[in-house]
């Protein structure tokens, strides 16, 4: 009796106290910390695993029909589902260990798509008869169907005279040759890009000359003979480029290399088709190091390939790092400007107090409303209007009446605009009153106050906003989905071409690039790391410019500190 | 400021180049300022501007009238594009008239009497014509653009779309027909007699092949026969208003489909017509009425139901229906025109007018049109200005009972594949989703987000914050495209596959919490007390280790509850079913997008409280908690509130999380495990493909409309309460 007493004493103290109310509170704190570094954690660990050029191993295992099977593949992850799931769906009870309540599997990276789909494939455990790595075994990375696995068996070289190369001699050769193939590809890569995309630029900038002629009246025959002589001029370069391209890939197209697969049957793969090829289980720690930072930088630097699913990002990365340049240019001037005119000109009081209030709503407005205003006003109004006065050759396909890289920025820089905005004041209403009246003290007009005084002191809080307002839109996705992102844009915004800046080309984007790959890829499973990868870069990009603006911020800070005293 | 410097002007010691600066400078910021402020007021500017013809009341307007050639009409059309009339005249003269003034363009003599002259169902330009000898033929227009010398020139051609070979038809009372795809189906009546032609494989510019032919006695004397979509079933309408249908499908084997009436007792049809799509039928009684009515089929009967009934206060003698919408208009006896709209339930416009209630009238398939011949030297034009009749405040927002539906219900989707769908604009689903999402975002959010903030701010070491707070608030930059990935790709399988794990969750972390916070507290009092800055750190490895047993004991809670079957014991005993993308993932997700906005306003708030209230409320004797709960956060009260205002907004507004962690379905149903469909990505979704200015447009420019209002109050609302509270510090 006693001791009960006690303890409910005990326990209504302790409540009283409020104790389990703060550690509820803390746990509070411990979740939402362990969320940010988990997501961040993740993120990492599953974008950086991808570049790791894995052993391949042999497996064999017992298929569904109980027929043993023998495949190379890389061990991507192991999970487990209930052994209920399992048998539902219906799966083999031979393979469910007594007494374990899950059933654990591997997703395996299988790779040859073509003779012996589908690439990934989940593997239980207890199917696995062995697992081996042999040493020898290549991954050839190629232009379609994703990567190979196999022995390499023989490779031949040449049409004409055909050399056949086995053994010792073989791997050498086949290194020699993909070297070879590469420089191809790259000749073909600047005769595509170069000549004749310029020649093409002409044909289209003739065919609307053409039009031109042909609509106004009378039609003007010198001036059509004229365009035609160039057509016909320029169409005849194109065929001698065109056949010289033709050789280009019958110079690529010379070998045949042929691999066997784990259970020992030839696959014949044109070499043309091979972009790389490694041998991870030959590789020391070292080795596949440099091949790890190697894949990384082919992450970075190519072009994606297979519906995004292969490949690199660099038109996304570039795209993205455009459009936020574009973006600032655009947002800097006009979000000082105003921010300049509510704390320095404007007449302080209800009416800018209010414009005060309603610019930093802005920011809570949703970004989905900046697109539909952006497609709805900037796309379709102004660019309509554009196109009506400037472009009415092109008509009725739209030149800048389309989503486009201009559009998405100034949309942006609309989104963007208010941060800059209550940024720049904050750096303004921080800097002392004493401070203007000193300058105009000693004559100088209020222009040079401004130009020498409070912009010079307020710039690093400019800058801050100019960071946290680049920061937001490299991460926006939704606006930009309606103004001018694409999944694959055949040409970046930048090329040699006059203009040489095309503001009303469609452009790539990581955000979008990780929604498209994500969510509209035809193979989610090949495509899901490399949008971890994407998704990585993004997150060190945006937080290492939140980063950058804190720390801008924090100086600041103490900078005027120093001023107030 | 601006006294000193106007003194500067005044005492005029500037040179040219300083003063022209600074005036230029002035002029500069003032202008750019404006722009900018501009700017911003032309986004609620232009999104008004594009919603605001959908409030727009419709207009039948004053009429044209056009002299033509004196025939007796048998049919008056419009083409496509809206610049020429056709009429077909009884006495087999098809002529051609330009919209614009009247004159005569082109005429073609076909050289027979026509006594009918109806559309082939579903074409626009194609009639079937019906001469004195019952015989059919069918001719279609086609208007050709060319230029003469730079010039634009329409010229109307007449062809014979399968032949010039007209079709006996034996005697008859009225015939429908229609071309489904390809198959052509002539149906006629004649007494109780019905007979059916079909020709398979039909292709308009070849002749037509051999036909099948079908005789049938039906119950009604049908004065009205009309075919239905794809040729299923036939309507046979009496003047009473008794109504056989017959499934077709086969002429071999015809079976009756229903039998009923369409008209209260003891009153007469005085017009009929089906509308777009042949889903349901217009007909109008002498008693005023004009009632739509649907064919309802369900598992085991088919019946008829009045889907709506219209008014327009007077009978109607004639029901004509818009080629490419819904919409109809109907001419009293007296002439007078009503504008309707099924879908909306609108009377859109009302004009009386002098034609003849039964003189042959058409709507252009543009719907901007109306043209009539009342007499035989006369085609009047009415322009109709009624761009969207498909939008009213019913139709947005309450239950509509479409075509084909057993009941009236909230239906968002927007188009389909076929031309005579109709669309269902309800934003009703997308509210409630917008609601949905934001509900179970934020009550996932605000508690974490509130209790971490104070603790944040009251309790924790002032080491810890200066590294926690930062690191929440990175959070709130972390693209949401990341973390609707990880939601649709990660989390929502994770949870499909563990969801007796991931609910034991909240069972473990609370229990294992209290038991480790009731252990601490039997340590020494000096430990407790010196550690109390640090619990946020202490208990982190107790969260991961709890859910690390909840999802190591996952599976024996799925035994022991749930059956070894989570999701089917939802769906047995609860009747939740269960989408792998779902409320709880977006709920999760978004609330992780939500925390750091209300973590980072709450926490100032609450950090912003005086020091002094809270050393006295310590002096006084209150323990720190009771400070806390008594006298902090009623100080801080109108911050916190406005941080979780602001926390609702971002939620109400997120698209890509919605777009990536739910299944986007217009669901009205509060079910945590299925998902839903909300205003932003809903706009995300529709809006690229939407035609530019049509209702769908503007309904979706209203969507966004909608949304910036209510964030924009929400966020004025909180931002007016924070500054009331920091008056409110001002003063202590």
């Amino acid at each position: 009796m006693m001791s009960a007493n006690k303890s409910t004493g005990f326990f209504r103290g302790w409540f009283a106290s409020g104790e389990p109310w703060i550690w509820m509170n803390a746990a509070a704190v411990g979740v939402s910390v362990s969320a940010v570094v988990g997501i961040v954690l993740l993120i990492a660990v599953k974008g950086l695993a991808h570049f790791w050029p894995a052993d391949v191993a042999k497996i064999s295992f017992e298929d569904k029909n109980g027929q043993q099977q023998l495949v190379f593949g890389e061990l991507i992850e192991l999970d487990d589902l209930p052994v209920k799931q399992f048998l539902e769906s219906g799966g083999n009870p031979n393979w469910v260990t007594e007494g374990d309540p899950r059933m654990q599997r591997w997703l395996v990276k299988t790779g040859n798509r073509k003779t012996n789909p589908p690439d990934f494939r989940w593997i239980y455990v207890n199917q696995i008869n062995n697992t081996e790595t042999p040493g020898g075994v290549i991954v050839l990375e190629r232009v379609e169907w994703g990567n190979a696995y196999g022995v390499p068996k023989t490779l031949t070289v040449g049409r004409e005279n055909p050399q056949t190369i086995t053994g010792e001699a073989l791997m050498p050769t086949l290194l020699e040759r993909l070297a070879r193939g590469d420089t191809i590809r790259e000749e073909i890569h600047s005769l595509e890009g170069g000549a004749m995309n310029a020649i093409n630029v002409g044909l289209e900038r003739l065919r609307l000359q053409m039009r031109q002629i042909n609509r106004t009246l009378p039609v003007d025959e010198a001036a059509l003979a004229e365009a035609l002589t160039e057509r016909s001029q320029l169409n005849a370069q194109y065929n001698d480029l065109e056949k010289q391209l033709r050789e280009f890939y019958r110079q690529l197209d010379q070998d045949q290399l042929i691999i066997l697969d784990a259970q020992g049957s030839e696959i014949s793969l044109r070499l043309a088709d091979v972009l790389r090829i490694w041998q991870p289980n030959n590789m020391n720690a070292l080795e596949k190091i440099a091949e790890y930072v190697g894949n990384l930088w082919l992450f970075l630097s190519e072009d994606p390939r297979e519906a995004n699913t292969e490949g690199g990002v660099f038109p996304a990365i570039f795209g993205t790092v455009l459009m936020v340049l574009l973006m600032s240019v655009m947002v800097t001037p006009f979000g000082v400007i105003a921010a300049v005119y509510l704390r320095e000109y404007a007449k302080q009081g209800p009416l800018v107090r209010s414009i005060r209030i309603a610019v930093n709503n802005l920011a809570g407005v949703p970004s989905i409303v900046y697109g539909v205003f952006g497609l709805g006003f900037f796309v379709y109004f102004l660019g309509g209007n554009i196109d009506q006065l400037f472009f009415t050759d092109a008509l009725p396909s739209p030149t800048f009446g389309t989503p486009g890289l201009i559009w998405a920025s100034l949309t942006l820089a609309l989104l963007t605009v208010p941060v800059v905005i209550v940024s720049t004041e904050e750096g303004l209403t921080r800097i002392p009153r004493n401070l203007r009246e000193g300058s105009m003290a000693l004559g100088a007009t209020q222009a040079e106050t401004l130009f020498k005084v409070i912009l010079p002191m307020a710039s690093p809080a400019i800058l801050t906003g100019v960071i946290l307002a680049v920061a937001r839109a490299a991460g926006e996705v939704a606006p930009l989905m309606l103004v001018g992102v694409v999944k694959l844009a055949p040409t970046l915004p930048v090329d040699g071409t006059f203009p040489y800046l095309h503001l009303d080309r469609k452009f790539m984007h990581l955000g979008f690039h990780i929604y498209d790959v994500g969510f509209q890829s035809p193979n989610v499973e090949a495509a899901r790391p490399l949008v971890y990868a994407t998704s990585l870069l993004l997150v060190i990009l945006i937080v290492g410019l939140n980063l950058t603006a804190i720390r801008l911020r924090g100086r600041l800070e103490r900078l005027y500190r120093g001023v107030e005293s | 400021l601006s006294l000193i410097m106007q003194n500067q002007i005044h005492v005029g010691r500037l040179s040219p180049r300083r003063h022209w600066t600074n005036v230029l400078t002035r002029y500069t910021v003032g202008v750019g300022g404006a722009a900018v402020i501009g700017a911003i007021t032309l986004i609620f500017a232009y999104l008004l501007w594009v919603v605001a013809p959908i409030l727009l009341p419709a207009e039948i307007e004053t009429p044209t009238d056009y002299r033509i050639v004196e025939r007796p009409t048998a049919l008056v059309d419009v083409s496509e594009n809206g610049e020429a009339m056709v009429r077909i005249s009884e006495t087999g003269i098809v002529e051609f008239f330009s919209v614009a003034d009247g004159s005569g363009i082109a005429a073609f003599d076909l050289g027979r009497t026509i006594v009918k002259a109806k559309r082939l169902s579903p074409l626009v330009d194609t009639y079937a014509l019906l001469d004195d000898n019952n015989n059919l033929l069918f001719v279609k227009t086609d208007y050709i653009i060319d230029f003469d010398n730079g010039q634009r020139r329409l010229s109307p051609k007449l062809s014979f779309p399968f032949s010039n070979r007209s079709i006996p038809l034996g005697p008859l009372d009225n015939f429908d027909a229609q071309l489904a795809d390809d198959d052509l189906v002539i149906a006629t009546v004649s007494g109780t007699q019905v007979s059916l032609t079909r020709f398979k494989n039909v292709e308009i510019g070849y002749r037509l092949g051999g036909s099948a032919q079908v005789t049938l006695a039906s119950t009604v004397q049908a004065q009205e026969v009309f075919l239905v979509p794809r040729n299923q079933w036939i309507y046979l309408l009496s003047k009473s208003g008794e109504i056989d249908v017959l499934g077709i499908k086969s002429l071999q084997r015809v079976s009756r489909i229903y039998q009923g009436s369409l008209a209260p007792a003891g009153s007469t049809i005085t017009a009929v017509t089906p509308l777009l799509g042949r889903y349901s039928l217009l007909t109008a009684n002498d008693q005023g009425d004009i009632v739509q009515w649907g064919a309802l089929v369900t598992a085991n009967e088919t019946r008829f139901v009045a889907l709506r009934t219209f008014d327009v206060g007077q009978p109607v003698a004639q029901l004509i229906t818009e080629p490419r919408r819904k919409g109809f208009l109907s001419v009293a006896n007296d002439g007078e025109l009503s504008l309707l709209y099924p879908t909306s339930g609108r009377l859109l416009d009302q004009r009386p007018s002098s034609l003849p209630a039964s003189a042959p009238m058409a709507i252009s398939p543009r719907s901007n049109l109306l043209i009539a011949a009342p007499q035989d030297g006369l085609i009047t034009a009415h322009g109709l200005d009624n761009k969207h009749p498909e939008i009213s405040w019913s139709a947005l927002w309450a239950e509509v009972w479409y075509e084909g539906y057993e009941e009236p219900i909230f239906s968002w989707q927007s188009s389909s594949a076929d031309n005579d769908f109709e669309p269902k604009f309800s934003l009703t689903p997308l509210a409630f989703g917008t609601m949905k999402a934001a509900f179970y975002a934020l009550l996932f959010a605000v508690p974490i987000a509130l209790m971490g903030a104070i603790y944040t701010a009251y309790f924790m070491a002032p080491a810890m914050r200066a590294l926690v707070k930062p690191g929440i608030e990175i959070m709130a930059a972390l693209p949401t495209v990341i973390l609707g990935f990880l939601g649709g790709l990660w989390l929502a399988p994770i949870i499909e596959a563990n969801l007796s794990s991931v609910l034991s969750v909240f069972v473990f972390l609370p229990v294992l919490l209290f038991a480790f916070a009731l252990a601490w507290s039997l340590l020494p009092e000096k430990i407790v007390h010196s550690t109390s800055g640090w619990y946020g750190l202490i208990v982190t490895p107790l969260i991961i280790g709890s859910v690390y047993l909840a999802f190591q004991f996952g599976p024996f809670f799925e035994n022991t509850f749930f059956g070894g079957n989570s999701r089917a014991w939802f769906l047995e005993v609860l009747g939740l079913s269960y989408d792998q993308r779902n409320a709880l993932v977006v709920g999760i997700i978004m609330g992780l997008a939500v925390i750091p906005t209300i973590f980072s306003i709450a926490e100032d708030a609450v950090y912003a409280v005086p020091t002094h209230l809270v050393r006295g409320s310590l002096a006084l004797g209150a323990t720190p908690w009771q400070t806390l709960v008594k006298v902090v956060l009623l100080t801080a009260s109108p911050g916190i509130f406005s941080a979780v205002m602001i926390g609702m907004g971002r939620a109400v507004g997120e698209t890509m999380i919605v777009l990536m962690a739910t299944g986007n379905t217009p669901l009205m149903d509060f079910n945590i495990f299925e998902g839903m469909r909300t205003f932003a990505a809903n706009i995300a979704v529709e809006l690229p493909e939407s035609e530019v200015d049509s209702s769908h447009y503007r309904i979706l420019f209203l969507a966004a409309l909608v949304l910036f209002l209510f964030t924009f109050v929400l966020n004025t609302v909180a931002e007016v309460v924070r500054q009331r509270l920091r008056r409110r510090y001002g003063s202590l």
